[in-house]
């Protein structure tokens, strides 16, 4: 069962263009569920910006990952989110090498991997040394009020969805690059579903009526890293920021 | 507001091991707490007749939540009762037995050149701790108080040892896959396991040498490898050595050992210790003249050899 590929022929023919692929995960968890695990890494520009934009100095151009494009900010939040983006340089708290809160840390450029248990699951992020655990075994939210950086996230499967609820965030962590920000009210719904072996079908619903007139969703695919021997490795923003000015 | 997590993740790392240490229990999972050497002794003896639970797959089950102890963070030699900071006004060190089984002396064998950095020494005296700096404990400093987990994923191609401590995580590869390559460092190295009966056995390389063993500033480099055995004795309790080799520091392998002991609170979960985002200390200290360590001093030591 190591291969995945003995049960049905079908599996087999699925499998065998990629034994390194196969050899690390099986489509299902030993309890049934969809395998999300391995190495993943977005390939968009979310991290600059979210919505569709035209290339800067050192930012590629993209297509937002906003459905529809159009966050909908109140008048007050979308006056904050273009000043947010005037004072982007040093305003952003990527800056500062902090944690960059959920769902920023999805679409930063850098893997992340994904272990699988059926009580949890556990995303470790080369980005900052993230840590995020979906709890799926059935416990509420604790009970708040609290503030966490990455959020409180409990998680159950929908079918084959695996349906994560975040919330307990701070209203310090940006959106992206851009500006684009939310409240400590934030709620975020994600949705994760294997697409096929090597591709999970993200979405993340945003509710915030601090900041926003309704909720919004974006939607992205996770691609999975399939490099022999490919390493979640480490990069750590605040040593890294503070190295940089310990030798000037 | 924001405040809150960072406060309530301190008062437990502040308020937890205070308790644990005023407990005082005379055994831990059966085998005698007066210190490291006792415990680790019989240890092993007692992992001999002791079966694990098993996973699904059949792996020893050392999965759950767990605390050191017998451990303190103030120096791995132990602290003696003659040592200047037992006496200090703001933050008196405890008298505790070395955490060092082997060499039989407690003591770390440096070499020459490295016993003025460590030991309460140029990297004490100079150093912001890269701990407070907010670059975690370290290998095997995160293990010695903050609340950690041990997590065994389906599929037994990694083993997650994840800690509470600045959210420091270590993935440890069990499928005998490539080391990494000389030319990458981590914090906490590249961590490759495999079971040698119901132990888990870690080899680590590729540390940056950027960590600190204690708070007196023992310490290890790049080019150190670290080897460590964890060991269920009972239901709830692991025994834990941890074995250093750096040829270029140290005079010979030498061994630390305590044990981890299961915690049982009900709904216990590790807690996100955001530590960057909330910390006040460094700009003071470096203030008052500390420098970022980064392994400076023993870098410019290696320079001029």
């Amino acid at each position: 069962m190591r291969y995945g590929f003995t049960s049905t022929l079908l599996a087999a023919l699925l499998f065998v263009p990629s034994v390194h692929a196969a050899a690390q995960t099986s489509a299902r968890t030993s309890d049934g569920k969809p395998n999300l695990q391995g190495i993943w890494q977005v390939l968009n520009t979310a991290a600059w910006d979210i919505q569709d934009h035209s290339a800067r100095l050192g930012v590629p151009a993209g297509q937002g990952i906003v459905v529809g494009n159009d966050i909908p900010y109140t008048p007050a939040a979308l006056a904050k989110k273009r000043q947010n983006f005037a004072n982007r340089a040093t305003a952003d708290p990527e800056s500062k090498g902090y944690l960059p809160g959920v769902p920023r840390i999805m679409y930063m450029p850098f893997p992340f991997q994904i272990f699988q248990a059926p009580d949890q699951i556990v995303m470790i992020f080369e980005y900052d040394r993230g840590i995020r655990t979906i709890y799926t075994n059935g416990t509420p939210h604790p009970r708040g009020p609290l503030n966490f950086w990455m959020g409180d996230s409990r998680g159950h499967w929908e079918g084959d969805t695996l349906v994560a609820d975040v919330t307990y965030f701070t209203d310090e962590t940006w959106l992206d690059r851009a500006g684009n920000f939310h409240s400590d009210a934030l709620h975020v719904i994600e949705r994760y579903t294997l697409a096929d072996a090597d591709h999970i079908d993200y979405e993340a619903t945003l509710e915030d009526a601090n900041v926003f007139t309704k909720p919004w969703t974006m939607r992205m695919v996770l691609y999975r890293r399939k490099e022999p021997n490919v390493r979640v490795l480490e990069y750590d923003p605040g040593r890294l920021i503070d190295e940089a000015n310990a030798s000037r | 507001m924001r405040t809150s997590a960072l406060v309530l993740a301190l008062a437990i790392a502040l308020l937890a091991p205070l308790g644990a240490q005023d407990e005082k229990p005379k055994t831990v999972g059966g085998c005698p707490a007066t210190g490291s050497l006792a415990f680790h002794t019989c240890a092993i003896e007692k992992a001999k007749t002791f079966t694990p639970p098993r996973t699904r797959s059949g792996k020893p089950d050392l999965q759950g939540y767990w605390r050191g102890q017998l451990a303190q963070s103030f120096s791995m030699e132990g602290v003696r009762g003659n040592e200047p900071l037992v006496g200090d006004k703001v933050m008196p060190w405890r008298i505790a037995p070395p955490m060092i089984v082997d060499p039989p002396d407690g003591r770390i064998p440096y070499q020459p050149w490295a016993v003025p950095i460590g030991r309460i020494g140029v990297n004490y005296k100079d150093y912001v701790d890269p701990r407070t700096a907010c670059g975690g404990a370290g290998v095997p400093r995160l293990a010695q108080q903050d609340a950690n987990q041990i997590f065994q994923p389906d599929g037994d191609q990694f083993v997650l040892w994840l800690f509470e401590d600045h959210h420091v995580q270590r993935m440890i590869a069990m499928d005998g896959r490539p080391p990494l390559g000389d030319g990458i460092t981590v914090t906490n190295g590249d961590s490759r396991g495999h079971w040698e009966g119901n132990t888990l056995v870690i080899d680590s390389k590729n540390f940056n040498g950027y960590n600190w063993l204690d708070d007196s500033g023992n310490f290890y480099t790049d080019t150190a490898h670290i080897v460590e055995r964890l060991t269920m004795i009972d239901a709830d309790t692991l025994d834990y050595e941890v074995r250093v080799e750096d040829p270029k520091e140290f005079t010979r392998p030498w061994t630390m050992a305590w044990a981890q002991v299961r915690v049982k609170d009900p709904g216990f979960e590790l807690l996100e210790e955001a530590c960057r985002e909330g910390q006040r200390d460094v700009d003071s200290l470096l203030q008052q003249g500390f420098k970022y360590y980064f392994g400076n001093p023993w870098r410019e030591r290696a320079a001029s050899r």
